[in-house]
Formats: C-alpha cells, sequence, structure tokens
C-alpha cells in the first residue's frame, strides 16, 4: 500500500505545470469559498449580536401558559413573581443582568387624532445595564430615575402621523388586566427608528412602572436575560432549566435563536447563496479536472498496458487514478486553505469597507471570519469533487486492451 | 514430458473494415521448460501477435494455446490476469519501465502485485538486480539509466517473480549492437544458470548466433523451426547465409 501510494504521489509530479495548474484552480475554489463563506460568518456574527443587544436578549423567560393559549385579559398569563424568577436567574454563571418587559397594545391620542399602538415597557435601568438601548432618531432614552412626568419612546411612523415631537404629550389608552379601560398622559422624551417601517408607524415605548399602573397589574409578559457571552447561551438554559421548575409558576425558557426570526430567514437565505456557490465550485473543479485526468490518461496507455500485462489486477488501476486525484484534492485544498487565510487576514487589514445595508446609514466593515468548519468543508468539497472526476478515466484506463495499450505511442 | 507452452494450430485474424487481416495463420509448435527460444522473421511477419497470445494478452480467432496443459483459450480475464501475474514475465521493446520509480522499485513491482511480504520483496530484487548486475544502479530512475541498463532492467523485473516463463518482444530493437549482443547473453545465461524459458522475438539476424532454437515466421506462417528440422547452429546459419 505503501509503494502504492508513493506511486500516485510521484505520478502527481510527472508534469509539473499541469499539476501546478490544477492545484491553483482546486486552491482557488477553496480560497473563493473560504473568503465568501467567512464574510458570511462574519455578517451571520454581525447581526446574531445586533439582534441580540437590540433588545432580544440571550433568553427569555415566558409562562408557559403564554405560548398554550391565547390572554382574555391583559397580562392574564404574564408572570407574577418575576422578582423572585429574576432573583433566581441573576444568581446564575454568564449572567449579566436581567430585565423586565411588558408587552401591551392601545389606543394613543393627542387630542385631534387617534391611533393604535403596539406597547413595549421597559426597566430603563436593567436595559441599561445589559447595554440595550433604542436606535433614537431624536430626543432622549428614557429616565432612569422614577418619578416625575410619565416619558415615552415612539416610532418615527408614529411621531410622523400624530405631528408630534420630543416635548410634547400624549394620552394613552388601554385595557387594564381586570378589562376596564384606563389612560395615561405621557410626555414624548424622544423618537425610535427601528429600521423597519411597520414597527415605526405602532412604536410606543414607557417605563415598566408606568405600564403596571395603566394596565393595573404587577405581572410582567417576559424576563430578558442578558448573558456575558453569546456562546454560553446553551450552557447557561441547560443550567437554568432545573432551577426554573422549582418555582411556583410554570415557566418556559427560550433561546434567543427561537425568538430571531429575520436572523434565521436571513441566516437561511446567504446559506441558500453559499450552497450555490459551492455546488458552482464543485462542478467546475470537476468538469475541469476530467480534461486533466484523460489527458494523463491517453498520456500513460503504454505504462497502463505494462501493468495489466504485468498481472496487475484492473481494479489497482483504478484505485491508482481515484488515489492520484485524491491527492491531488488534498493538496489543492491545503493551498486553497492557506491562500484563503492570508488573503482573509490582508483584506481584514486592508480596513475595507462595503456600502451601508438597507436599513442603516453606516458603511459596512468587510470583515472574513477564520471558520475551522467551513475550511474543513470546502476542502472535503473539492477532494471528493476530484475523486468524482477522476472515476471516468479511471474505468477508461482499466478497461484499456493490453495489445493495443502496449503499442501506443 | 508435458511442454510448457503447447501452441496447436493457432491463428489470429484482426478486422479491418469490411474484411480482416490475418496475422497468425494455423501456427504449431511446442515450447519445452528451459528452452531458449526466438521468434524470427521480417517486421509484420506476426511475431507480436504470436508473443501476446503465448503471453495471454490477447486471445486467439483459432486453435488454441496450452500453457502448462491449461488451455489459455478458455480462461476467464480474472484467471488470464491471474496466469500472467504468476507465470509469466514480459520483456518490452521499449523497455516500459515506470518512470517514477527507481530501478529497485521497477523490478519489485510484480512482487507486489503478487502481494510479496517487504522482506521477500527486498531480498529478490537485490537477487533480480545482481543477477543483471546492476545492484550499484538500484536506486536511479531509468532517466538515469543507458538503454542497456534499462532493457537489463526489465529483464531483472520479468525474472523476480521466478515465472515459468519470460517473453521479450524485439528487446534488442532499441539497443545498439553491443547492447544487444549482451542482452542475449544475459538472457541465455539465466536461461542455463537458472533452468528459465525464455521466448524472444527478433528480426536481427545476428542475435540469432546466440540461439539454440529458432522459429521462423513469415507472413503469419510458421515456415521453419530448428528443433523439429534437427538442424544445428552451424547449419542454421548456413542456411541463413
Amino acid at each position: 500500500m505503501g509503494k502504492f501510494l508513493l506511486l500516485a504521489f510521484r505520478n502527481l509530479f510527472r508534469n509539473r505545470r499541469r499539476t501546478l495548474m490544477t492545484l491553483m484552480m482546486v486552491g482557488g475554489g477553496v480560497t473563493g469559498l473560504l473568503l465568501v463563506g467567512g464574510f458570511f460568518a462574519f455578517m451571520f456574527w454581525g447581526l446574531r449580536e445586533t439582534t441580540i443587544n437590540d433588545g432580544l436578549g440571550h433568553l427569555q423567560i415566558f409562562t408557559t401558559e403564554h405560548f398554550n393559549r391565547e390572554e382574555k385579559h391583559v397580562l392574564d398569563t404574564g408572570i407574577d413573581n418575576w422578582r423572585q424568577v429574576a432573583a433566581t436567574v441573576s444568581t446564575g454563571g454568564h449572567v449579566r443582568g436581567v430585565a423586565p418587559r411588558i408587552e401591551f397594545y392601545g389606543m394613543l391620542s393627542n387630542g385631534v387624532k387617534s391611533s393604535v399602538f403596539m406597547g413595549s415597557a421597559v426597566d430603563p435601568v436593567a436595559e441599561n445595564t445589559l447595554g440595550f438601548s433604542p436606535r433614537l432618531a431624536a430626543g432622549r432614552d428614557l429616565d432612569t430615575k422614577p418619578g416625575g412626568e410619565v416619558e415615552a419612546l415612539i416610532g418615527a411612523g408614529v411621531a410622523r402621523s400624530m405631528s408630534v415631537k420630543p416635548g410634547d404629550g400624549l394620552t394613552l389608552l388601554a385595557v387594564t388586566s381586570d378589562g376596564a379601560l384606563n389612560g395615561i398622559d405621557v410626555q414624548i422624551v424622544g423618537v425610535v427608528n427601528t429600521g423597519f417601517k411597520e414597527m415605526d408607524d405602532r412604536y410606543l415605548r414607557i417605563t415598566l412602572a408606568s405600564a403596571q399602573r395603566l394596565l393595573e397589574s404587577d405581572r410582567v409578559t417576559n424576563l430578558v436575560v442578558g448573558l456575558d457571552a453569546t456562546e454560553n447561551t446553551d450552557k447557561v438554559a441547560a443550567d437554568l432549566g432545573p432551577r426554573l421548575r422549582g418555582l411556583p409558576q410554570n415557566l418556559t425558557l427560550k433561546k434567543w435563536i427561537d425568538l430571531a426570526a429575520y436572523y434565521k430567514q436571513v441566516r437561511s437565505l446567504f446559506s441558500m447563496i453559499f450552497i450555490f456557490l459551492g455546488i458552482i465550485v464543485f462542478f467546475m473543479v470537476l468538469m475541469s479536472s476530467v480534461n486533466t485526468l484523460l489527458m494523463t490518461m491517453f498520456e500513460r496507455t503504454r505504462e497502463i498496458g505494462t501493468m495489466l500485462a504485468m498481472g496487475t489486477p484492473r481494479s489497482w488501476i483504478i484505485a491508482l487514478f481515484v488515489l492520484e486525484a485524491t491527492l491531488l484534492g488534498v493538496m489543492g485544498a491545503m493551498v486553497g486553505v492557506a491562500g484563503g487565510n492570508l488573503l482573509g487576514v490582508l483584506l481584514n487589514h486592508s480596513g475595507l469597507h462595503l456600502p451601508p445595508p438597507p436599513g442603516t446609514t453606516s458603511p459596512m466593515r468587510f470583515q472574513v471570519l477564520h471558520v475551522p468548519s467551513l475550511m474543513i468543508g470546502s476542502s472535503i468539497l473539492v477532494v471528493v469533487s476530484l475523486a468524482l472526476a477522476s472515476i471516468l478515466p479511471a474505468i477508461r484506463a482499466s478497461r484499456l486492451q493490453i495489445a493495443e495499450a502496449l503499442a501506443h505511442v | 514430458m508435458d511442454a510448457l507452452v503447447n501452441v496447436e494450430a493457432v491463428s489470429r485474424r484482426f478486422p479491418l473494415d469490411h474484411s480482416y487481416v490475418s496475422a497468425l495463420d494455423h501456427a504449431s509448435f511446442r515450447v519445452e521448460a528451459g528452452d531458449f527460444l526466438a521468434i524470427a522473421g521480417p517486421s509484420g511477419s506476426g511475431k507480436s501477435t504470436l508473443l501476446n497470445l503465448i503471453g495471454c494478452i490477447d486471445k486467439p480467432t483459432g486453435g488454441r494455446i496450452l500453457v502448462e496443459e491449461v488451455d489459455t483459450s478458455r480462461l476467464k480475464p480474472a484467471s488470464m490476469t491471474a496466469l500472467r501475474r504468476e507465470k509469466i514475465g514480459f520483456v518490452f521493446q521499449t523497455f516500459n519501465l515506470i518512470p517514477v520509480f527507481t530501478a529497485a522499485e521497477n523490478v519489485e513491482f510484480p512482487l507486489l502485485v503478487q502481494g510479496v511480504s517487504a522482506r521477500e520483496r527486498r531480498t529478490r530484487v537485490s537477487e533480480a538486480l545482481e543477477s543483471v548486475g546492476l545492484s550499484s544502479r538500484a536506486h536511479h530512475r531509468p532517466d538515469l539509466l543507458s538503454g542497456g541498463e534499462r532493457q537489463r532492467i526489465a529483464v531483472a523485473r520479468a525474472i523476480v517473480h521466478r515465472p515459468a516463463l519470460v517473453l521479450a518482444d524485439e528487446p534488442t530493437a532499441n539497443l545498439d549492437t553491443h547492447n544487444a549482443t549482451q542482452l542475449i547473453d544475459l538472457m541465455r545465461g539465466l536461461n542455463q544458470r537458472l533452468g528459465l524459458t525464455f521466448i524472444f522475438s527478433t528480426h536481427d539476424a545476428r542475435l540469432l548466433e546466440h540461439t539454440p532454437r529458432i522459429i521462423r515466421l513469415c507472413d503469419g506462417q510458421v515456415i521453419s523451426d530448428s528443433s523439429t528440422e534437427g538442424a544445428s547452429h552451424g547449419q542454421v546459419l548456413a542456411a541463413r547465409v
């Protein structure tokens, strides 16, 4: 086997120029996949962290009922002993903080015009601890000190539709947890641009205390948990599960990935683009290698005839060609991985920026991540492609008529 | 005594357009173990075709060939491969060494195919190289060897697995007279020393001086066999002159 491998390896260097060209082609394919895949990985990473830090958090805790039935009254599937739950969660490892939230609906009015809003009530101190801050288009964030006027942030669409700006007032109307109608006056302190028009047309944010007063309930919809690193999500979720089961209310833990629908859509789209690119590279390597390997086979016709004459089984001839192609693939993959990483480092240090993505104003930094699984996957792809490309030439070589092959010039 | 090779009314025709061309026509002769036999004749007389048929590289369209009493025309491809691997050694006109292997690795190849152990291979390769006088060139690649040396390596490769029969198709065609004579002397020496049976084809009359038995072919037919004629070596030479 060793000598057979040696023969295959040495055969690769019989025509150095052709081998070099094949290595460059295979290596180029791997390099291309690593650069594109590395950039996509950076985009996924950026989108993931943005999604989490925009307020989704790493974990969210709900009552189990929240997912099992529709609310009859506001917050009737909410967490009632949320301070105890938050305290329990906060003592766990890797937890940076816990932020209570209330999601509610209602009407807002400027005295002349009314509109529906989708409200989110937050604890500004807890939100700041976790680094969650709304994208302000004007004004400021909610005050962290309790007392004074009831403050509110509204979406840019709401501000436009109600013709209000920071400093103006609005009246909020909502149904309480008992089913009665209640209202409070709020002062607008800031206008938020979420990046999504539908969201901006309905967005309202007030403090948790104000919402609980409006809704006449001490409950919260959910608790948002922030961790020290996203990579710890699974570990913390596994740790928290049993501890939450010991609390009076039945609670459910959701990971950020379960709640990040937009992230999953984007990831799915770009993954498909990457798979498509991979298929192109696969067939590019396959088709060009078939031609190269057929040329190699024709050039070695007499040698193959000699080996067959000496009683070499035809299966050995097939194995030799497949082994040579596989070795070529492995070498090409090594060239590609080295080239891809080197180019990635150079591009990362070049300060290259891409135009701002939709919904943002800042140019996007071009960064390539070095992803080991991508290197392994791309390498396997080209090795398999070359091995497959060798099958036709290998079968042809193995089926040569010995007498004709020996007479081949 | 059973013959090592028994060629019985063997014919080989090749299709050509809507007709055929006869390369060998009812050739018959026997080769005994230990023979040193030359198949002589001009180009196109059917020498290579005959060697290919004896070497199980090709199948006859008529007649049959028995190697050690086995009718090779009835063998399946795998059995023919096994027969070539175990019983026959080949020497080719153009040496046909594997260029990326050293001389020793080339000689080792038939043993690799037979699945001989590494230790046994080393011993046999060393013996084979010594028997052709090229132990000192063991680690040279073919492109660093002269034509004569390459063909001696090819002979070492043909005998390393101790075959019953060595077939050499025009082994001297690419050698000068000195190297050609040396090669035939080498093969004759191996024949006498090790009892190996050699059948080689040639159209070089000078080489036949070293050959005890000569079969002459012309237009695919055996026109003479010095063994059946009972002719002495001198008589054969005289007849040729």
